[in-house]
């Protein structure tokens, strides 16, 4: 049996760790990422903020040329990379610095505010992002301290490139292992399912392959083939004892009967009342050999031992040949047996005890439905059934009935008193044995059996 | 008529070789399968006759053991296993036919006969004839005295089993195996019906009935009753 990679256990699972592994990366990524985002900044503002102070306490020793020539100082010499200041009058006019116009519109709202300046760089023009602060001195005028933080952009932008690519790869990995994973698992337990499904099927010999890894599927496999041991044993025991009980009975049946023939076939003839006697004493041995010939094969269907090697058998066919057979007994009878059946409606298993499946239901239909009735065969095929309908007009069985009618030597009322007991059982035992299912219904009036076989 | 049985119960054997001498047949008797099977080996038989379940070698492998070495004589089993598998089993070790004990003596005798006759003169013949009932294989055609007869495939299937057998007794048996591949004995009279059909369609209409009942065995076909 393949199973459907999809529908497993292993598969389902495999799609959950993956999910988990990929938040378990995005969250940690994730931290990182903002951890250190936030950290960059923070320096950046303590930066600003350490200056704005320090330029403060210059305009209040030496107001504001004290503050001009700081601000030229730091910008001409070694002042850090990427500083921008402005010092700007109550019209956002510069005074000194080295931005040339006001950068925002008015006085700007948040603490840290951001925008960009234009540089020109050798060979061509730039636009650097720059985070700054604000500050009013007491007589009015503004103080701008910024960082470029183009440096500190690119980094994120490369950090949070490698965290997406890290989560992507990660859940890509992750899936790529839960694949492969569960294909590994389902191969294997699909392999066991199949061997148990053929060994099902009429092949007792198979085992489940042990691969000598000493994995659990090995010691899963050796358990379930000493299971197997164990049965087949049983099977071949019971089998034992089946044979040699047929063989016990039938063996002085075999001598009575053959004893008798002679006696019929003696020269001179034996006097007719004698001979008949003989003779009908010969049938009473027949119908005992039959009845047990069906109590045998009925307690070997049903001792569990596999169908022994099952060939297609194509249903429809068979009906249509015992419909045939049996058409003009029906017909002698005053009776009509038809046969509907579909065009190939094939089932694994064993054409004799098929027929005799048939057989038998047809041979009830003529014991029990009356001159004038019909009997009527179908045989249909879909969804891997094969379904086998018998059904009649005759006198049913009731509703209590129906339900024991597959044991061993029931009779109902009104039933024929020429009958073993034993067709039915027969029926149901051999329905068993092909892994099918029997039902008895109301066809009101009349019996509808019905067989339904998987294809 | 040369047979050789192969049978451990005393009783039984005693029995079928009384009955087998009757009917003009010289038997041999072997009463264990090691036994059998050398006497099968050291003198031509027509036939052999043998139980399936013999002390010392059971009948299929005296069966193995004969075709191994090249003896083709046709073999009979008979056999107090009847389940559908034991057959199957039996014809596949070599034997050509298979009887499930009890079985009525004039079963074993037409059986006998069958096998005696396996052989028919010409197996790929196009054309039966027995009287003036013809039976063109090909065509599927049958006349009666030039008259075309009108008839369902399973009666020209069973005509035709018939006709291939002709002046031979073939029992109810042989003809639910031979002609509708059942091995089993339904309970009706089945192919008696069936036989009354044929034999209306058949010798209708003419003086000379072929197809007769052989009381206590089953049909021939033949001209003299």
């Amino acid at each position: 049996m393949r199973l459907n990679l999809f529908n497993t256990t292993a598969f389902r699972m495999s799609v959950g760790y993956t999910l988990l592994v990929t938040l378990a990366v995005a969250v940690t990524l994730g931290s990182a990422y903002f951890l250190t985002e936030s950290l960059i900044t923070d320096e950046v503002d303590l930066i600003i903020d350490t200056e704005l102070n320090s330029l403060e306490e210059k305009f209040a020793r030496s107001g504001v040329p004290g503050v001009t020539d700081e601000i030229n100082l730091r910008i001409d010499s070694w002042g850090r990379i990427g500083a921008v200041y402005m010092l700007a009058d109550a019209n956002f006019e510069r005074v000194a610095g080295n931005v040339t116009d006001w950068p925002f519109e008015g006085m700007p709202a948040e603490r840290w505010p951001e925008f960009e300046i234009g540089t020109i760089e050798p060979g061509r023009r730039a636009v650097h992002p720059v985070r700054a602060a604000v500050r009013r001195l007491p007589d009015g005028e503004l103080l701008l301290v910024g960082t470029d933080i183009s440096q500190g952009r690119r980094f994120a932008d490369k950090f949070r490139f490698a965290t997406l690519w890290g989560i992507g790869l990660s859940t890509l990995a992750a899936a790529l292992a839960g694949f492969w994973f569960s294909y590994r698992l389902s191969r294997r337990v699909g392999a066991v399912a199949s061997t148990c499904q053929s060994i099902l099927a009429g092949d007792p010999g198979r085992r489940l392959p042990v691969t000598g890894s000493r994995d659990e599927f090995d010691s899963l496999a050796v358990s379930v083939n000493r299971v197997l041991d164990r049965l087949e044993e049983q099977a071949g025991t019971l089998r034992a004892t089946f044979d040699s009980a047929a063989h016990d009975l039938r063996a002085p049946l075999h001598r009575l009967r053959t004893r008798m023939d002679a006696l019929l076939l003696r020269s001179p003839p034996l006097e007719p009342p004698v001979y008949e006697s003989v003779d009908s004493a010969l049938r009473e041995v027949d119908h005992l050999q039959r009845t047990l010939a069906t109590l045998l094969q009925i307690a070997l269907a049903e001792s569990g031992t596999p169908l022994a090697a099952p060939t297609a058998v194509d249903l429809a066919d068979l009906a249509a040949e015992l419909a045939e057979l049996f058409e003009p007994l029906a017909q002698g009878q005053g009776l009509t047996l038809t046969c509907a059946a579909a065009a190939a409606a094939v089932v694994q298993g064993n054409r004799q005890l098929l027929a005799q499946l048939i057989t038998n239901l047809i041979e009830n239909g003529l014991k029990y439905v009356p001159r004038g009735g019909r009997i009527e065969i179908t045989v249909t095929a879909g969804g891997g059934r094969v379904r086998l309908e018998v059904t009649d007009d005759g006198p049913g069985i009731g509703a209590a009935d129906r339900a024991r009618a597959g044991q061993p030597f029931v009779k109902f009322a009104g039933s024929a008193a020429d009958g073993s007991g034993l067709g039915l059982s027969l029926v149901a035992a051999i329905v068993r044995l092909h892994r099918g299912r029997l039902e008895l219904q109301d066809n009101g009036p009349g019996l509808r059996v019905v067989v339904d076989l998987p294809a | 008529m040369h047979v050789l049985l192969i049978e451990d119960d005393a009783e039984a054997a005693r029995l079928l070789v009384k009955g087998l001498r009757e009917s003009g047949y010289t038997v041999e008797h072997a009463a264990d399968g090691r036994a059998g099977l050398a006497q099968a080996a050291s003198g031509p038989f027509d036939i052999i006759i043998t139980d399936r379940m013999l002390p010392h070698l059971d009948g299929l492998s005296v069966i193995e053991a004969m075709r191994a070495r090249g003896i083709a004589t046709p073999v009979l089993v008979l056999s107090a296993l009847g389940a559908v598998d034991d057959r199957i089993k039996g014809l596949k070790a070599g034997g050509d036919d298979y009887l499930t004990k009890p079985f009525a003596f004039a079963e074993l005798l037409a059986r006998i006969e069958a096998l005696l006759r396996r052989h028919p003169a010409a197996p790929h013949a196009t054309r039966l004839k027995v009287e003036d009932l013809e039976f063109d294989l090909l065509t599927r055609r049958v006349t009666r005295a030039g008259r075309e007869l009108d008839l369902t495939t399973r009666e020209l299937k069973l005509l035709e089993y018939l006709m291939r057998r002709a002046g031979q007794v073939v029992t109810r048996t042989m003809l639910l195996e031979g002609v509708w591949d059942l091995h089993f004995d339904p309970q009706s009279n089945l192919i008696d019906v069936h036989i009354s059909r044929l034999r209306q369609a058949i010798d209708r209409g003419t003086d000379q009935a072929l197809i007769h009942t052989v009381r206590g065995s089953g049909y021939v076909l033949r001209s003299e009753p």
